[in-house]
Protein backbone atom coordinates (compact mmCIF):
# COMPACT_ATOMS: atom_id res chain seq x y z
CA UNK A 1 0.00 0.00 0.00
CA UNK A 2 1.48 3.23 -0.82
CA UNK A 3 1.00 6.79 0.28
CA UNK A 4 -0.41 9.06 -2.13
CA UNK A 5 0.48 12.77 -1.94
CA UNK A 6 -2.16 14.22 0.27
CA UNK A 7 -1.50 10.93 2.96
CA UNK A 8 2.27 11.78 2.72
CA UNK A 9 1.73 15.42 3.70
CA UNK A 10 -0.54 14.32 6.25
CA UNK A 11 1.90 11.74 7.90
CA UNK A 12 4.98 14.69 7.63
CA UNK A 13 2.30 16.67 9.91
CA UNK A 14 1.78 13.88 12.44
CA UNK A 15 5.62 13.33 12.50
CA UNK A 16 6.24 17.16 12.88
CA UNK A 17 3.78 17.14 15.71
CA UNK A 18 5.09 14.26 17.84
CA UNK A 19 8.86 16.21 17.90
CA UNK A 20 6.67 19.06 18.29
CA UNK A 21 5.06 17.31 21.68
CA UNK A 22 8.19 15.43 22.81
CA UNK A 23 10.41 18.77 22.67
CA UNK A 24 7.98 20.82 24.29
CA UNK A 25 6.51 18.38 26.41
CA UNK A 26 2.93 19.42 25.08
CA UNK A 27 0.16 17.24 25.84
CA UNK A 28 -1.89 19.35 23.64
CA UNK A 29 0.42 18.99 20.90
CA UNK A 30 0.52 15.19 21.44
CA UNK A 31 -3.60 15.08 21.31
CA UNK A 32 -3.60 16.71 17.93
CA UNK A 33 -0.26 14.41 16.81
CA UNK A 34 -2.72 11.19 18.28
CA UNK A 35 -5.64 11.76 16.95
CA UNK A 36 -4.36 12.61 13.07
CA UNK A 37 -2.45 9.31 13.17
CA UNK A 38 -5.55 7.57 14.58
CA UNK A 39 -7.21 9.15 11.51
CA UNK A 40 -4.91 8.02 8.93
CA UNK A 41 -4.49 4.66 10.30
CA UNK A 42 -8.47 4.28 9.98
CA UNK A 43 -8.80 5.52 7.08
CA UNK A 44 -5.42 3.01 5.71
CA UNK A 45 -7.51 0.20 7.45
CA UNK A 46 -10.65 1.55 5.57
CA UNK A 47 -9.24 1.15 2.41
CA UNK A 48 -7.74 -2.25 2.68
CA UNK A 49 -10.89 -3.60 3.48
CA UNK A 50 -12.11 -1.87 0.56
CA UNK A 51 -9.61 -3.13 -1.18
CA UNK A 52 -9.93 -6.47 -0.31
CA UNK A 53 -13.53 -6.49 -1.22
CA UNK A 54 -12.49 -5.27 -4.40
CA UNK A 55 -9.79 -8.21 -5.22
CA UNK A 56 -12.41 -10.53 -4.31
CA UNK A 57 -15.06 -9.20 -6.97
CA UNK A 58 -12.58 -9.95 -9.78
CA UNK A 59 -13.65 -12.23 -12.36
CA UNK A 60 -11.68 -12.92 -15.60
CA UNK A 61 -12.40 -14.77 -18.49
CA UNK A 62 -10.02 -15.27 -21.01
CA UNK A 63 -10.32 -16.68 -24.65
CA UNK A 64 -7.93 -16.93 -27.71
CA UNK A 65 -8.68 -17.04 -31.31
CA UNK A 66 -6.84 -20.24 -31.66
CA UNK A 67 -4.90 -22.37 -29.09
CA UNK A 68 -1.92 -23.29 -31.98
CA UNK A 69 -0.09 -20.94 -34.11
CA UNK A 70 2.84 -20.29 -35.85
CA UNK A 71 5.40 -17.58 -35.23
CA UNK A 72 4.45 -14.43 -36.39
CA UNK A 73 0.66 -15.09 -36.91
CA UNK A 74 -1.55 -12.58 -35.50
CA UNK A 75 -4.76 -13.72 -33.03
CA UNK A 76 -7.12 -12.09 -31.17
CA UNK A 77 -7.39 -12.47 -27.62
CA UNK A 78 -10.92 -11.53 -25.71
CA UNK A 79 -11.01 -10.99 -21.83
CA UNK A 80 -13.90 -10.20 -20.10
CA UNK A 81 -13.15 -9.25 -16.61
CA UNK A 82 -15.67 -7.99 -13.90
CA UNK A 83 -14.70 -6.15 -11.34
CA UNK A 84 -17.01 -4.25 -8.29
CA UNK A 85 -15.03 -0.94 -7.24
CA UNK A 86 -15.98 0.21 -4.12
CA UNK A 87 -17.37 3.50 -2.62
CA UNK A 88 -14.71 6.55 -3.04
CA UNK A 89 -12.28 3.96 -5.21
CA UNK A 90 -10.95 4.51 -8.43
CA UNK A 91 -9.63 1.10 -10.17
CA UNK A 92 -7.69 0.34 -13.15
CA UNK A 93 -6.91 -3.27 -14.76
CA UNK A 94 -4.31 -4.38 -17.24
CA UNK A 95 -3.54 -8.06 -19.19
CA UNK A 96 -0.04 -9.62 -18.26
CA UNK A 97 0.62 -10.39 -21.66
CA UNK A 98 3.03 -13.22 -22.27
CA UNK A 99 6.95 -12.62 -22.48
CA UNK A 100 7.22 -12.91 -26.78
CA UNK A 101 4.34 -11.55 -28.10
CA UNK A 102 3.81 -7.95 -29.48
CA UNK A 103 0.57 -6.33 -29.26
CA UNK A 104 -0.59 -5.14 -33.02
CA UNK A 105 -3.60 -3.28 -31.51
CA UNK A 106 -6.80 -3.31 -29.37
CA UNK A 107 -6.74 -2.32 -26.03
CA UNK A 108 -5.34 -4.47 -22.63
CA UNK A 109 -6.17 -2.27 -19.64
CA UNK A 110 -9.40 -0.25 -18.34
CA UNK A 111 -10.42 1.68 -15.79
CA UNK A 112 -13.42 2.47 -14.09
CA UNK A 113 -14.83 4.88 -10.93
CA UNK A 114 -17.14 3.44 -8.48
CA UNK A 115 -19.37 1.35 -9.22
CA UNK A 116 -21.93 -0.65 -6.36
CA UNK A 117 -22.68 -3.45 -8.94
CA UNK A 118 -20.41 -5.45 -10.84
CA UNK A 119 -19.36 -3.99 -13.59
CA UNK A 120 -17.68 -6.19 -16.67
CA UNK A 121 -15.06 -4.65 -19.14
CA UNK A 122 -14.58 -5.95 -22.73
CA UNK A 123 -10.87 -6.26 -23.72
CA UNK A 124 -10.24 -7.28 -27.23
CA UNK A 125 -6.93 -6.89 -28.79
CA UNK A 126 -4.86 -8.52 -31.27
CA UNK A 127 -1.07 -10.22 -30.34
CA UNK A 128 1.59 -11.58 -32.96
CA UNK A 129 3.98 -14.02 -31.03
CA UNK A 130 7.60 -13.27 -32.34
CA UNK A 131 9.51 -16.21 -30.93
CA UNK A 132 8.03 -19.93 -30.43
CA UNK A 133 6.92 -22.06 -27.18
CA UNK A 134 4.26 -22.74 -24.87
CA UNK A 135 3.40 -19.08 -23.49
CA UNK A 136 1.05 -18.36 -20.71
CA UNK A 137 -1.19 -15.47 -20.06
CA UNK A 138 -0.24 -14.83 -16.44
CA UNK A 139 -3.31 -13.18 -14.96
CA UNK A 140 -3.91 -9.25 -14.46
CA UNK A 141 -3.03 -6.35 -12.73
CA UNK A 142 -5.23 -4.50 -10.36
CA UNK A 143 -4.87 -0.97 -9.40
CA UNK A 144 -6.87 0.32 -6.51
CA UNK A 145 -6.68 3.84 -5.36
CA UNK A 146 -8.37 6.52 -3.25
CA UNK A 147 -7.82 9.89 -2.21
CA UNK A 148 -5.04 8.97 0.21
CA UNK A 149 -4.04 5.53 -0.63
CA UNK A 150 -3.31 3.59 -3.50
CA UNK A 151 -2.28 -0.42 -3.82
CA UNK A 152 -2.07 -3.00 -6.99
CA UNK A 153 -1.82 -6.42 -6.96
CA UNK A 154 -0.97 -9.36 -9.48
CA UNK A 155 -3.59 -11.75 -9.78
CA UNK A 156 -1.90 -14.75 -10.98
CA UNK A 157 -3.59 -17.35 -8.85
CA UNK A 158 -5.53 -20.20 -11.18
CA UNK A 159 -8.78 -18.30 -11.47
CA UNK A 160 -7.30 -15.54 -13.58
CA UNK A 161 -4.59 -17.10 -15.49
CA UNK A 162 -4.46 -18.89 -18.84
CA UNK A 163 -5.58 -20.35 -21.48
CA UNK A 164 -2.19 -21.57 -23.18
CA UNK A 165 -1.19 -20.67 -26.21
CA UNK A 166 1.27 -22.86 -28.25
CA UNK A 167 3.16 -21.11 -30.72
CA UNK A 168 5.16 -23.73 -33.36
CA UNK A 169 7.90 -22.50 -35.08
CA UNK A 170 8.27 -21.11 -38.70
CA UNK A 171 11.06 -21.53 -41.00
CA UNK A 172 13.44 -18.46 -41.77
CA UNK A 173 13.46 -19.30 -45.69
CA UNK A 174 10.88 -20.25 -48.19
CA UNK A 175 11.43 -23.72 -49.51
CA UNK A 176 13.03 -23.82 -52.40
CA UNK A 177 10.18 -24.77 -54.74
CA UNK A 178 7.85 -22.19 -54.32
CA UNK A 179 5.87 -23.09 -57.22
CA UNK A 180 4.47 -26.41 -57.70
CA UNK A 181 4.39 -26.01 -61.25
CA UNK A 182 5.95 -23.04 -63.55
CA UNK A 183 2.29 -21.92 -63.81
CA UNK A 184 1.35 -21.87 -60.30
CA UNK A 185 2.69 -20.52 -57.02
CA UNK A 186 1.50 -21.30 -53.01
CA UNK A 187 -0.21 -18.57 -50.78
CA UNK A 188 -0.71 -18.17 -47.09
CA UNK A 189 -4.43 -18.69 -47.28
CA UNK A 190 -7.42 -21.24 -48.11
CA UNK A 191 -7.67 -22.06 -51.87
CA UNK A 192 -9.16 -24.48 -54.09
CA UNK A 193 -6.21 -26.72 -54.47
CA UNK A 194 -3.99 -27.06 -51.87
CA UNK A 195 0.12 -26.69 -51.95
CA UNK A 196 2.44 -28.38 -49.96
CA UNK A 197 3.12 -25.96 -47.62
CA UNK A 198 1.86 -26.38 -43.86
CA UNK A 199 0.02 -22.98 -43.76
CA UNK A 200 -1.52 -23.44 -40.32
CA UNK A 201 -1.94 -26.22 -37.52
CA UNK A 202 -5.42 -26.31 -35.85
CA UNK A 203 -7.39 -28.60 -33.84
CA UNK A 204 -9.29 -31.45 -35.69
CA UNK A 205 -12.84 -30.79 -36.26
CA UNK A 206 -14.70 -33.82 -37.40
CA UNK A 207 -15.72 -34.03 -40.81
CA UNK A 208 -11.97 -33.39 -41.28
CA UNK A 209 -9.64 -35.32 -43.66
CA UNK A 210 -7.64 -37.83 -41.51
CA UNK A 211 -5.09 -37.78 -44.01
CA UNK A 212 -4.37 -33.66 -42.76
CA UNK A 213 -4.02 -34.74 -39.13
CA UNK A 214 -0.04 -34.33 -37.87
CA UNK A 215 0.64 -37.28 -35.85
CA UNK A 216 3.89 -36.12 -34.30
CA UNK A 217 1.53 -32.94 -32.88
CA UNK A 218 -0.92 -34.43 -31.49
CA UNK A 219 0.84 -36.99 -30.03
CA UNK A 220 3.40 -34.13 -28.41
CA UNK A 221 -0.47 -33.10 -27.45
CA UNK A 222 -2.22 -35.79 -26.54
CA UNK A 223 -4.69 -34.08 -28.58
CA UNK A 224 -5.67 -34.42 -32.52
CA UNK A 225 -4.31 -31.96 -34.56
CA UNK A 226 -4.68 -31.19 -38.30
CA UNK A 227 -2.66 -29.20 -40.95
CA UNK A 228 -3.66 -26.85 -43.34
CA UNK A 229 -1.64 -26.60 -46.37
CA UNK A 230 -1.38 -23.41 -48.60
CA UNK A 231 -3.50 -22.66 -51.11
CA UNK A 232 -2.21 -22.44 -54.94
CA UNK A 233 -2.69 -19.70 -57.39
CA UNK A 234 -1.76 -18.29 -60.75
CA UNK A 235 1.39 -16.24 -61.05
CA UNK A 236 0.91 -12.50 -59.77
CA UNK A 237 2.15 -10.16 -62.72
CA UNK A 238 4.68 -7.81 -63.05
CA UNK A 239 3.51 -4.37 -62.90
CA UNK A 240 5.92 -2.01 -65.31
CA UNK A 241 5.08 1.69 -64.82
CA UNK A 242 7.13 4.47 -67.54
CA UNK A 243 6.90 7.66 -66.24
CA UNK A 244 7.27 10.23 -68.18
CA UNK A 245 10.02 13.00 -68.41
CA UNK A 246 9.91 15.97 -66.46
CA UNK A 247 11.97 17.58 -69.60
CA UNK A 248 8.24 17.50 -71.60
CA UNK A 249 4.76 18.87 -70.91
CA UNK A 250 2.55 15.74 -70.19
CA UNK A 251 -1.19 15.37 -69.72
CA UNK A 252 -1.74 15.81 -66.14
CA UNK A 253 -5.47 14.41 -66.58
CA UNK A 254 -4.34 11.27 -68.04
CA UNK A 255 -1.18 10.76 -65.81
CA UNK A 256 -3.87 10.67 -62.97
CA UNK A 257 -6.19 8.28 -64.63
CA UNK A 258 -2.59 6.01 -65.14
CA UNK A 259 -1.68 6.67 -61.73
CA UNK A 260 -4.99 4.68 -60.48
CA UNK A 261 -4.92 2.40 -63.11
CA UNK A 262 -1.76 1.33 -61.61
CA UNK A 263 -3.06 1.17 -57.89
CA UNK A 264 -5.96 -0.31 -58.94
CA UNK A 265 -3.84 -3.41 -60.45
CA UNK A 266 -1.34 -3.05 -57.48
CA UNK A 267 -4.24 -3.38 -55.09
CA UNK A 268 -5.63 -6.12 -57.26
CA UNK A 269 -2.49 -8.15 -57.19
CA UNK A 270 -1.87 -8.13 -53.46
CA UNK A 271 -5.37 -9.35 -52.59
CA UNK A 272 -5.70 -12.05 -55.21
CA UNK A 273 -2.11 -13.29 -55.02
CA UNK A 274 -1.20 -11.96 -51.79
CA UNK A 275 1.97 -9.51 -53.02
CA UNK A 276 2.69 -6.85 -55.83
CA UNK A 277 5.61 -6.64 -57.58
CA UNK A 278 6.29 -3.38 -59.87
CA UNK A 279 8.98 -1.88 -61.65
CA UNK A 280 9.34 1.96 -62.28
CA UNK A 281 11.17 3.06 -64.95
CA UNK A 282 11.81 6.62 -67.13
CA UNK A 283 12.80 5.92 -70.66
CA UNK A 284 15.40 3.54 -70.36
CA UNK A 285 16.13 4.50 -66.69
CA UNK A 286 14.64 1.73 -63.96
CA UNK A 287 14.25 3.68 -61.21
CA UNK A 288 12.46 1.35 -58.55
CA UNK A 289 11.84 -1.83 -58.06
CA UNK A 290 9.27 -3.24 -55.53
CA UNK A 291 9.78 -6.78 -54.86
CA UNK A 292 7.14 -8.69 -53.72
CA UNK A 293 5.63 -6.90 -51.35
CA UNK A 294 2.89 -8.41 -49.21
CA UNK A 295 2.17 -4.82 -47.46
CA UNK A 296 -0.48 -3.22 -49.44
CA UNK A 297 0.46 0.42 -48.15
CA UNK A 298 4.12 -0.09 -48.21
CA UNK A 299 3.67 -0.75 -52.18
CA UNK A 300 0.86 2.32 -52.17
CA UNK A 301 3.50 4.20 -50.19
CA UNK A 302 6.42 3.59 -52.55
CA UNK A 303 3.68 4.42 -55.61
CA UNK A 304 3.27 7.78 -54.01
CA UNK A 305 6.36 8.31 -53.88
CA UNK A 306 7.40 7.62 -57.19
CA UNK A 307 4.38 8.58 -59.34
CA UNK A 308 5.10 11.92 -60.96
CA UNK A 309 7.56 13.36 -64.06
CA UNK A 310 11.10 12.18 -63.14
CA UNK A 311 14.23 13.36 -64.63
CA UNK A 312 15.64 11.00 -66.91
CA UNK A 313 19.45 10.58 -67.02
CA UNK A 314 19.24 8.58 -70.15
CA UNK A 315 17.28 9.00 -73.19
CA UNK A 316 16.85 6.49 -76.58
CA UNK A 317 16.21 8.04 -79.79
CA UNK A 318 14.57 5.44 -82.49
CA UNK A 319 16.71 2.85 -80.44
CA UNK A 320 17.25 -0.36 -82.65
CA UNK A 321 19.02 -3.80 -81.93
CA UNK A 322 20.76 -6.14 -83.61
CA UNK A 323 17.71 -7.87 -84.55
CA UNK A 324 16.13 -4.62 -86.17
CA UNK A 325 19.11 -4.28 -88.16
CA UNK A 326 19.39 -7.84 -89.44
CA UNK A 327 15.56 -7.43 -90.48
CA UNK A 328 15.96 -4.33 -92.33
CA UNK A 329 19.57 -5.81 -94.24
CA UNK A 330 16.95 -8.77 -95.07
CA UNK A 331 14.58 -6.54 -96.16
CA UNK A 332 16.87 -4.18 -97.79
CA UNK A 333 18.53 -7.04 -100.12
CA UNK A 334 14.89 -8.17 -101.18
CA UNK A 335 14.10 -4.65 -102.65
CA UNK A 336 17.48 -4.66 -104.27
CA UNK A 337 16.65 -7.76 -106.29
CA UNK A 338 13.63 -6.49 -107.24
CA UNK A 339 14.45 -2.90 -108.55
CA UNK A 340 15.75 -2.75 -111.30
CA UNK A 341 16.62 0.61 -110.94
CA UNK A 342 20.51 1.01 -111.42
CA UNK A 343 20.38 4.30 -109.07
CA UNK A 344 18.02 2.74 -106.69
CA UNK A 345 19.66 -0.43 -106.46
CA UNK A 346 22.43 2.10 -105.70
CA UNK A 347 21.19 4.02 -102.73
CA UNK A 348 20.16 0.63 -101.43
CA UNK A 349 23.55 -0.79 -101.48
CA UNK A 350 24.67 2.10 -99.69
CA UNK A 351 21.98 1.84 -97.37
CA UNK A 352 22.69 -1.74 -96.62
CA UNK A 353 26.43 -1.34 -96.00
CA UNK A 354 25.34 1.64 -93.41
CA UNK A 355 23.50 -0.98 -91.62
CA UNK A 356 25.97 -4.10 -91.58
CA UNK A 357 28.30 -1.28 -90.43
CA UNK A 358 26.06 -0.08 -87.98
CA UNK A 359 25.28 -4.31 -86.96
CA UNK A 360 29.09 -4.44 -86.24
CA UNK A 361 29.57 -1.80 -84.05
CA UNK A 362 26.12 -2.45 -82.74
CA UNK A 363 26.35 -2.77 -78.55
CA UNK A 364 23.99 -4.41 -76.06
CA UNK A 365 22.85 -1.04 -74.45
CA UNK A 366 22.51 -1.55 -70.44
CA UNK A 367 19.04 -1.06 -70.43
CA UNK A 368 18.41 -4.44 -72.21
CA UNK A 369 21.05 -5.90 -69.89
CA UNK A 370 18.79 -4.35 -66.57
CA UNK A 371 16.03 -5.30 -67.54
CA UNK A 372 17.30 -8.62 -68.51
CA UNK A 373 18.32 -8.93 -65.03
CA UNK A 374 15.66 -7.93 -63.23
CA UNK A 375 13.43 -10.25 -64.89
CA UNK A 376 15.50 -13.56 -65.51
CA UNK A 377 14.76 -14.33 -61.59
CA UNK A 378 11.30 -13.22 -61.50
CA UNK A 379 8.27 -15.97 -61.43
CA UNK A 380 5.84 -14.46 -63.77
CA UNK A 381 3.78 -15.20 -66.34
CA UNK A 382 2.22 -11.84 -67.58
CA UNK A 383 3.66 -8.37 -67.80
CA UNK A 384 1.42 -5.24 -67.37
CA UNK A 385 3.33 -1.96 -69.00
CA UNK A 386 1.25 0.94 -68.35
CA UNK A 387 2.83 4.41 -70.14
CA UNK A 388 1.78 7.56 -71.54
CA UNK A 389 3.84 6.73 -74.82
CA UNK A 390 4.97 10.18 -74.88
CA UNK A 391 8.13 10.91 -77.12
CA UNK A 392 10.31 7.96 -78.22
CA UNK A 393 9.29 4.32 -76.62
CA UNK A 394 11.93 2.64 -78.15
CA UNK A 395 12.96 2.04 -74.31
CA UNK A 396 9.36 -0.04 -74.40
CA UNK A 397 9.81 -1.89 -77.42
CA UNK A 398 13.06 -3.27 -75.93
CA UNK A 399 11.70 -3.89 -72.84
CA UNK A 400 8.49 -5.23 -74.53
CA UNK A 401 11.33 -7.82 -76.67
CA UNK A 402 13.33 -9.05 -73.74
CA UNK A 403 10.05 -9.89 -72.15
CA UNK A 404 8.92 -11.50 -75.28
CA UNK A 405 11.97 -13.85 -75.20
CA UNK A 406 11.43 -15.02 -71.97
CA UNK A 407 7.93 -16.42 -72.92
CA UNK A 408 5.82 -13.83 -70.65
CA UNK A 409 2.41 -12.60 -71.98
CA UNK A 410 2.68 -8.75 -72.45
CA UNK A 411 -0.95 -6.01 -72.11
CA UNK A 412 -0.17 -2.61 -72.73
CA UNK A 413 -2.10 -0.25 -70.45
CA UNK A 414 -2.05 3.53 -71.70
CA UNK A 415 -4.83 6.53 -70.83
CA UNK A 416 -4.51 7.19 -75.08
CA UNK A 417 -5.33 5.02 -77.27
CA UNK A 418 -6.37 7.09 -80.05
CA UNK A 419 -3.19 8.47 -80.13
CA UNK A 420 -1.35 5.32 -79.78
CA UNK A 421 -2.77 4.15 -82.76
CA UNK A 422 -2.03 6.76 -84.71
CA UNK A 423 2.00 6.66 -83.84
CA UNK A 424 4.64 4.54 -84.69
CA UNK A 425 4.57 2.27 -82.09
CA UNK A 426 1.24 0.77 -82.95
CA UNK A 427 0.13 -1.96 -81.36
CA UNK A 428 1.42 -4.74 -83.90
CA UNK A 429 4.75 -3.11 -84.04
CA UNK A 430 5.05 -2.77 -79.99
CA UNK A 431 4.77 -6.78 -80.12
CA UNK A 432 2.63 -6.54 -77.08
CA UNK A 433 -0.45 -9.30 -76.62
CA UNK A 434 -2.74 -6.91 -75.89
CA UNK A 435 -3.68 -3.21 -75.66
CA UNK A 436 -6.00 -1.81 -73.47
CA UNK A 437 -7.20 1.78 -72.41
CA UNK A 438 -6.51 2.26 -69.00
CA UNK A 439 -9.85 2.83 -67.25
CA UNK B 1 -33.98 31.00 -0.30
CA UNK B 2 -32.42 27.85 -0.75
CA UNK B 3 -28.27 27.93 0.33
CA UNK B 4 -26.51 24.68 -0.62
CA UNK B 5 -25.84 23.49 3.31
CA UNK B 6 -23.64 20.45 3.39
CA UNK B 7 -22.34 18.10 5.93
CA UNK B 8 -19.34 19.81 6.23
CA UNK B 9 -21.10 23.12 6.68
CA UNK B 10 -23.09 21.90 8.94
CA UNK B 11 -19.71 20.20 10.87
CA UNK B 12 -18.01 23.57 10.87
CA UNK B 13 -21.21 25.79 12.89
CA UNK B 14 -21.29 23.14 15.15
CA UNK B 15 -17.34 23.82 15.69
CA UNK B 16 -18.14 27.40 15.47
CA UNK B 17 -21.00 27.16 18.02
CA UNK B 18 -18.80 25.58 20.25
CA UNK B 19 -15.63 27.45 19.83
CA UNK B 20 -17.77 30.46 21.42
CA UNK B 21 -19.65 28.51 24.24
CA UNK B 22 -16.33 27.36 25.37
CA UNK B 23 -15.21 31.18 24.75
CA UNK B 24 -17.83 32.52 26.92
CA UNK B 25 -18.18 29.63 29.66
CA UNK B 26 -14.58 29.19 30.05
CA UNK B 27 -13.21 33.09 29.32
CA UNK B 28 -9.72 32.19 28.64
CA UNK B 29 -7.53 35.18 29.04
CA UNK B 30 -6.71 35.18 25.14
CA UNK B 31 -10.05 34.29 23.74
CA UNK B 32 -9.47 36.50 20.41
CA UNK B 33 -6.88 33.33 19.76
CA UNK B 34 -9.64 31.15 19.41
CA UNK B 35 -11.78 33.13 17.38
CA UNK B 36 -8.72 34.02 15.14
CA UNK B 37 -8.02 30.96 13.90
CA UNK B 38 -11.60 29.96 13.58
CA UNK B 39 -11.86 32.54 10.90
CA UNK B 40 -8.84 31.29 9.69
CA UNK B 41 -9.76 27.98 9.42
CA UNK B 42 -13.20 28.97 7.78
CA UNK B 43 -11.13 30.84 5.22
CA UNK B 44 -9.14 27.85 4.37
CA UNK B 45 -12.31 25.82 4.41
CA UNK B 46 -13.78 28.07 1.86
CA UNK B 47 -11.27 29.05 -0.65
CA UNK B 48 -9.69 25.35 -1.00
CA UNK B 49 -12.85 24.12 -1.93
CA UNK B 50 -11.76 23.40 -5.29
CA UNK B 51 -8.30 22.37 -4.38
CA UNK B 52 -6.93 18.75 -5.45
CA UNK B 53 -5.36 17.95 -1.93
CA UNK B 54 -7.70 20.13 0.07
CA UNK B 55 -7.91 17.44 2.80
CA UNK B 56 -4.60 18.29 4.01
CA UNK B 57 -4.85 22.21 3.84
CA UNK B 58 -7.87 21.76 5.87
CA UNK B 59 -6.66 19.57 8.74
CA UNK B 60 -3.32 22.31 8.65
CA UNK B 61 -5.65 25.03 9.78
CA UNK B 62 -7.58 22.94 12.14
CA UNK B 63 -4.66 21.91 14.17
CA UNK B 64 -4.11 25.06 15.94
CA UNK B 65 -7.25 25.26 16.49
CA UNK B 66 -7.27 22.12 18.66
CA UNK B 67 -3.96 22.50 19.81
CA UNK B 68 -5.02 26.08 21.31
CA UNK B 69 -8.81 24.30 22.94
CA UNK B 70 -6.69 21.39 24.40
CA UNK B 71 -3.99 23.68 26.00
CA UNK B 72 -6.87 24.66 28.29
CA UNK B 73 -8.96 22.05 27.98
CA UNK B 74 -8.49 18.41 26.70
CA UNK B 75 -12.08 18.01 26.19
CA UNK B 76 -12.79 21.51 24.08
CA UNK B 77 -9.85 19.72 22.14
CA UNK B 78 -11.26 16.33 21.86
CA UNK B 79 -14.37 18.24 20.51
CA UNK B 80 -12.57 20.23 17.65
CA UNK B 81 -10.81 16.89 16.74
CA UNK B 82 -14.80 15.61 16.04
CA UNK B 83 -15.45 18.42 14.41
CA UNK B 84 -12.44 18.50 12.20
CA UNK B 85 -12.63 14.59 11.68
CA UNK B 86 -16.47 15.13 10.66
CA UNK B 87 -15.72 17.85 8.10
CA UNK B 88 -12.87 15.85 6.51
CA UNK B 89 -15.29 13.04 6.07
CA UNK B 90 -18.12 15.08 4.91
CA UNK B 91 -16.26 16.93 2.20
CA UNK B 92 -14.60 13.88 0.89
CA UNK B 93 -18.06 12.29 0.92
CA UNK B 94 -17.69 9.56 3.06
CA UNK B 95 -20.51 10.49 5.38
CA UNK B 96 -22.86 9.06 2.74
CA UNK B 97 -23.92 5.69 4.11
CA UNK B 98 -24.75 4.14 7.82
CA UNK B 99 -21.83 2.28 7.49
CA UNK B 100 -19.85 5.81 7.01
CA UNK B 101 -21.31 7.02 9.68
CA UNK B 102 -20.31 4.13 12.21
CA UNK B 103 -16.48 4.52 10.79
CA UNK B 104 -16.84 8.09 11.83
CA UNK B 105 -18.15 7.03 15.28
CA UNK B 106 -15.69 4.76 15.97
CA UNK B 107 -13.09 7.45 15.15
CA UNK B 108 -14.55 9.34 17.64
CA UNK B 109 -14.40 6.69 19.92
CA UNK B 110 -10.64 6.07 19.38
CA UNK B 111 -10.21 9.97 19.66
CA UNK B 112 -11.96 9.64 23.23
CA UNK B 113 -9.54 7.29 24.31
CA UNK B 114 -6.61 8.39 23.17
CA UNK B 115 -7.89 12.24 24.58
CA UNK B 116 -8.55 10.23 28.09
CA UNK B 117 -5.36 8.94 27.79
CA UNK B 118 -3.93 12.14 27.18
CA UNK B 119 -5.58 13.81 30.36
CA UNK B 120 -4.94 11.33 32.64
CA UNK B 121 -1.38 11.35 31.87
CA UNK B 122 1.36 14.15 33.25
CA UNK B 123 3.83 14.31 30.34
CA UNK B 124 4.32 13.12 26.76
CA UNK B 125 6.28 10.77 26.52
CA UNK B 126 4.39 7.71 28.27
CA UNK B 127 1.73 8.45 25.99
CA UNK B 128 3.78 8.81 22.89
CA UNK B 129 5.84 5.70 23.49
CA UNK B 130 2.21 3.85 24.13
CA UNK B 131 0.81 5.41 20.63
CA UNK B 132 3.96 4.46 19.16
CA UNK B 133 3.97 0.71 20.11
CA UNK B 134 0.57 0.77 18.98
CA UNK B 135 1.37 2.10 15.77
CA UNK B 136 3.78 -0.66 15.21
CA UNK B 137 1.73 -3.19 16.30
CA UNK B 138 -1.05 -2.03 13.97
CA UNK B 139 1.51 -1.92 11.02
CA UNK B 140 2.94 -5.05 11.62
CA UNK B 141 -0.70 -7.03 11.72
CA UNK B 142 -1.62 -5.09 8.51
CA UNK B 143 1.81 -6.11 6.53
CA UNK B 144 1.04 -9.91 8.05
CA UNK B 145 -2.36 -9.38 6.48
CA UNK B 146 -1.01 -8.42 3.52
CA UNK B 147 1.61 -10.94 3.04
CA UNK B 148 -1.55 -13.27 3.55
CA UNK B 149 -3.98 -11.96 1.39
CA UNK B 150 -1.42 -11.42 -1.26
CA UNK B 151 -0.23 -15.22 -1.52
CA UNK B 152 -3.60 -15.79 -1.44
CA UNK B 153 -4.48 -14.51 -4.96
CA UNK B 154 -1.16 -14.12 -6.48
CA UNK B 155 -0.38 -18.05 -6.34
CA UNK B 156 2.46 -19.68 -7.91
CA UNK B 157 3.90 -19.25 -10.82
CA UNK B 158 2.88 -20.93 -13.85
Amino acid sequence: MRLKRCAQGISLLVILLFACALILDDLAILLAAGTLLAGLCGLGYSFDRRFRHAVASVRVERSLERAVVRTGTTLRVTTAITLQVPAHMQASISEILPAGVVVQDGETAASSGTSPAPVTFRLAYRITPVVHGTMHFSGVTLVVRDNFFENSIVLSAEPFRGPVLSVQPRGLFEPSGRGLTAETREIEKMAVLSGLGVRALREYYAGDDLRRIDWKLTAKHNKLFVREYTGVVNLPPLIVVDLPWRGTPYPADAFERMVAAVAGMVEHSTTMYQYSTVLLISGPNILYFIIEEKDLQRSISALREWMHPVERTAHFYRMTDRSDLRRRIRALEIQSGEIPDPSTEKFISSLKKQSLISLKAQQTHVFNAQVARTLSPLTVNEVYLFSLFLGDASHLVQLIRQAKAMKLRVHVRTPKIPDLLSSPYAPGRLGADTVEACA
Amino acid sequence: MNLPVRNDHGFFLLLVAGVLIFTLVARPPSWYLYLLLLVVFGIVLHATRTWKDRIFYILCAGQPLVIALSAVLVWAGLFAVWMLAGIVLAALGMLASADDWRTYAAFCGAALVIAAGIDASGHVLLPLLIIGGLTAVFAMVCTVREYRFRKQYTGAPP
